[in-house]
């Protein structure tokens, strides 16, 4: 079937078949590989992406049910000269990164976070990565980088911009 | 070759008609995080998936005077983040909250953890204790039943071939009602329900018990109210040995019901301890639902 859908802001329509998952339109029919598939039973959250401003387990979404809506993955998340973004470069500043193969969630669900809470506690952080599972790090560089994001946005007026967008 | 094949329903009317289109198995799509998942170890059991994840009216929580209701796509986030019940039913909205992470939440919906019937669907307990409705929908026409008879054994549910369940409604409970939801889960959060427990319960003017409903999760077969437990505690004055008493009563019927079995150990353990604290959250303490 033909799906049509917004990906990071660019529409795109695609022939595929019915059965299949988000995670696998993403990675198989369109070649996106950034999105991580691990568990795919929704547990780990290495395929996070957001859809229509909501973070999702994509490989829990079926395919044809993004038809009209708009998908945010990993290779939509970067500076307007296609290098890493701010979020980003603070995981790499912060040691936030081993194995990387969490990392692509981790972004997504630091984004959605991120967009509807300028300023979130470590608590808060914490509580929106509850779903991503990061089996090298401990996590506590992850929660600083986002937390030093935040920080850096707030001062930076850069975060009004970004939930103006996200809306 | 697709297994399946997938259509959209934009109505209850179409939903219906879909379901029930004669020589193909179709079952209802709603946030899919459990059909993905079964999908993974079993046998495709259907020929396509109605998408109802979108039906506007399956997607709202509305009060009327003295009555909510939550229609069966309603994600977990967005009950989370409902006024109304936030203010009206606090312990459905931890049971939402306490669900997998943001993104299970965020897709999750109330018609699908009945559906799915779980013993450790987290919004079973609160529910039952709202004895909440189920609204059902088939070319027969619409049909009524509570959600605790509903649910008949884990992962069975009356609900029928070609019926479609849109909606839940329950009276919502009196401004003295206090209310409590526990989970207790391998770790804080995206962890399945070991057991949980949802009691909903007031104090009459001279400070007794007059009103309480008790609901435990994945301890027994089916989500249940302990009737017998709510009736040793009506009438009386709150107190930490009532409630002991209580809680051992309510766990001598947990084991009559199930019998002994491997997690019996920890699991007599755990809603006795369970029990007193929401007993005494709701009826000695401030009485704020709070979640493990």
């Amino acid at each position: 079937m033909l799906i049509k859908f917004t990906l990071n802001n660019k529409p795109v329509t695609v022939e595929a078949p019915a059965d299949i998952t988000l995670s696998v339109l993403l990675r198989d029919y369109l070649k996106m590989t950034g999105t991580k598939e691990a568990c795919e039973v929704g547990e780990c959250g290495s395929c996070s992406v957001i859809l229509d401003g909501e973070l999702v387990n994509s490989c829990l979404v079926a395919a044809p049910s993004v038809m009209g809506r708009e998908v945010t993955s990993i290779e939509g998340i970067h500076d307007a000269d296609g290098s890493p973004n701010d979020l980003q470069r603070n995981f790499i500043a912060k040691g936030a990164v081993q194995c990387g193969y969490c990392i692509p969630g981790m972004v997504m669900a630091s984004e959605a976070l991120l967009a509807k809470k300028a300023e979130p506690t470590r608590e808060e952080i914490r509580i929106a990565l509850a779903g991503n599972l990061c089996r090298c790090t401990g996590y506590m560089q992850i929660v600083d980088a986002i937390e030093t994001t935040a920080e850096e946005r707030t001062k930076n007026g850069t975060n009004l911009k970004r939930e103006n967008r996200s809306q | 070759m697709a297994k399946y094949d997938y259509v959209m329903a934009h109505t209850v009317e179409e939903a219906v008609g879909l379901l029930n289109e004669p020589g193909l198995r179709s079952i209802p799509l709603a946030g899919g995080t459990d059909i993905y998942v079964a999908l993974r170890v079993n046998p495709v059991w259907f020929d396509r998936l109605v998408d109802i994840g979108r039906i506007p009216e399956m997607t709202e929580i509305q009060e009327d005077e003295n009555r909510i209701s939550i229609g069966a796509a309603v994600t977990f986030s967005k009950a989370a983040g409902s006024k109304i019940l936030r203010e009206k039913v606090p312990f459905l909205v931890e049971a939402c909250e306490s669900i997998g992470g943001p993104a299970v939440r965020n897709c999750g919906t109330f018609g699908g953890n009945v559906a799915n019937a779980a013993v450790c669907a987290d919004s079973l307990p609160s529910l039952v204790c709202l004895e909440a409705t189920a609204h059902l929908v088939s070319p027969k026409g619409e049909r009524q039943i509570k959600v605790a008879h509903l649910v008949k054994a884990p992962h069975e549910t009356g609900i029928e071939k070609g019926e479609l369940l849109t909606h839940f409604s329950f009276d919502i409970p009196s401004k003295s009602a206090r209310s409590c939801f526990i989970k207790i889960g391998r770790r804080k959060a995206q962890s399945i329900s070991r057991l949980s427990i949802a009691v909903l319960g007031s104090l009459d003017s001279e400070n007794n018990i007059d009103f309480v409903r008790i609901c435990p999760g994945a301890a027994v077969s089916s989500p249940t109210r302990f009737l017998n437990v709510e009736n040793a505690l009506i009438g009386n004055q709150p107190g930490e040995a009532l409630f002991t008493s209580a809680a051992d009563q309510l766990v001598a019927e947990m084991i009559a019901s199930t019998g002994r079995r491997w997690s019996t150990p920890y699991k007599e353990v755990a809603l006795k301890a369970i029990a007193e604290r929401s007993l005494k959250k709701i009826f000695l303490e401030d009485g704020s639902a709070h979640v493990n």
